[in-house]
């Protein structure tokens, strides 16, 4: 079974329907990237998983139905979402961001010890401990929104767009810094991305949206070698 | 000098309850971000309930409890029942929701205690003779008890924001309400327990004021406080209960010194300070001395 399945998913703003029936998974431990043109449907998928817009059809985590739950019960199923534009509270110290990451956790010390261990990860946030999120640099930011996630102990990382409006060597130190928490702490990855080329390298599956459905999908090594694919959004 | 201190002395007692009304106002705003026009009415209601058990003889302390919790629930019962479904409509139809509530309670008080005014005995011992001589003025216990309970509960509610989980998350869903949600945040439950201190501090107030003057429990009694705690809140910036606490007691204090000292002002231009006060803000400096810029678009 997988860990989290969605099947004929739609779903969109008010009365107008951007997902059109989609079904994907996304395997225990395993880095999954949803690749698609702008207006494809990517966020409205990440914002449908994480209870945050009306949304019909079925997502299961570990064969339980999350498709009722508000956005604070996703968390708490152990479901969270990067949102794209970071999602800082830029008027709370760094600190306090990953502490509001813990919100849905009751066990203090392993909390701190959690706290402990993403400071050595992204030593940038520890260095600005008690700064006010707000002012960090993109990529600092981008750092803290997924060290926040990750202070909930989540089961299935969403991550809407981490390389938006970030400069090509953080992007890569962004895309390293997944690639090892992914093998350290086998956290599972659903990873939204426009730079194809970098996601599919970290990715061992791949879906490919249109229109608010998928029309491509596979590992991620047949999706590189796809003509579609490769025209669309690698460039070669 | 004795005069000075007995201005200042009133001062700072208006001055406290314009920062506890303002720092209500300020905690509903960093939730909701409207001002609450029915945060004085609130206030009053709760009082008249805290004054009509003062009638059946019950102790003042626990009819100030009883106002406490009564405010609480009529506070997140507001949240959860007027504000939570109009909300995500527009901003413009909470404030004319409140304004609604404002009336309702308003006519309720009316309804319910009568339009005549009545005196509210004071949790402190209020005999004309009950007061210390300081520098030669005179403090009347009734306003240093004020000052006291003011200034414990204001210190409970900087304590809970900055030194709790339950503040960490207040203050996460005041700064990103959707980015709170996503941390599992229980958003709902957070604003309706804004809502729900922010209306108790207002019952608290309302009850140690009242007694103060004679005759003073009427329908009337909490809008000007409500004008001059606005001007407060956004004279000290909308977003920052630090501003609004200071901001209050300025305003009170430099109130009661421009009142007794520029005889034109005297008693009846008082109100109008606070009016002058939010022109100038908004003229000057529209985020308010503690506020942040992007308050400006209010």
């Amino acid at each position: 079974m997988s860990l989290l399945e969605i099947k004929d998913l739609r779903g969109g703003y008010g009365p107008s329907l951007v997902l059109h029936g989609i079904s994907l998974h996304v395997n225990e431990g395993e880095i999954v990237v949803v690749l698609g043109a702008n207006g494809a449907g990517k966020t409205t998928t990440m914002r449908a998983i994480a209870g945050l817009i009306a949304r019909k059809g079925s997502i299961t985590l570990d064969g339980q139905s999350i498709i009722a739950l508000s956005p604070d019960k996703v968390v708490g199923a152990g479901i969270v979402l990067v949102p794209q534009g970071r999602g800082t509270f830029a008027k709370l110290s760094v600190e306090d961001n990953l502490r509001v990451g813990a919100a849905t956790r009751r066990d203090r010390a392993a909390v701190k010890d959690d706290l402990e261990r993403w400071y050595e990860v992204f030593p940038r946030l520890a260095a600005r401990k008690r700064q006010p999120a707000g002012t960090l640099s993109g990529g600092e930011q981008q750092m803290l929104a997924i060290a926040r996630a990750l202070m909930n102990r989540p089961r299935l990382l969403l991550c809407d767009e981490p390389s938006l409006g970030l400069a090509p060597i953080v992007v890569r130190e962004v895309f390293s810094l997944l690639t090892r928490i992914n093998t350290e702490q086998k956290t599972a990855m659903l990873i939204v991305e426009q730079n194809a080329e970098l996601a599919l390298a970290i990715a061992s599956r791949a879906y490919l949206l249109e229109a608010g459905t998928v029309v491509s999908e596979g590992t991620a090594e047949s999706l590189r070698d796809s003509d579609a694919v490769r025209r669309a959004y690698l460039g070669y | 000098m004795q005069l000075f201190l007995e201005y200042l002395f009133n001062g700072i007692s208006n001055g406290a309850i314009y920062a506890a009304i303002a720092l209500a106002l300020v905690m509903v705003f960093r939730g909701t971000g409207t001002i609450n026009f029915a945060q004085g009415e609130m206030a009053l209601f709760t009082t008249y309930i805290a004054w009509g058990l003062t009638t059946k003889n019950v102790p003042v302390i626990l009819c100030l409890l009883i106002a406490t919790a009564a405010g609480f629930v009529l506070g997140a019962v507001t949240e959860r029942v007027l504000i939570r479904p109009i909300e995500r409509k527009s901003l413009l139809a909470t404030l004319i929701v409140l304004l609604g509530l404002f009336l309702v309670l308003n006519s309720l008080d009316g309804i319910l205690w009568g339009n005549q005014n009545y005196t509210m005995p004071s949790l402190f011992p209020n005999a004309v003779s009950s007061f210390i001589t300081l520098g030669g003025a005179r403090l009347y216990w009734a306003n240093l008890g004020l000052w006291i309970v003011l200034a414990v509960l204001v210190g409970a509610m900087f304590q809970l924001f900055n030194h709790t989980r339950l503040g960490l998350h207040m203050r996460a869903t005041a700064s990103n309400r959707e980015s709170a949600s996503l941390s599992g945040i229980p958003v709902g439950r957070i604003l309706m327990l804004g809502w729900g201190f922010s209306a108790a501090i207002g019952a608290v107030a309302g009850v140690l004021l009242t007694p103060l003057a004679p005759d003073s429990l009427g329908v009337g009694e909490m809008f000007p406080i409500l004008i001059q705690a606005s001007a407060a809140a956004l004279f000290g910036g909308l977003d920052s209960p630090g501003g609004a606490v200071i901001a209050g007691l300025l305003m009170g204090v430099a109130e009661a010194l421009l009142s007794g000292y520029v005889s034109v002002i005297g008693g009846q231009l008082q109100e109008a300070i606070a009016f002058v006060a939010i022109v100038v803000v908004l003229l000057v400096r529209p985020q308010g001395l503690f506020g942040s810029k992007e308050v400006e678009r209010v």
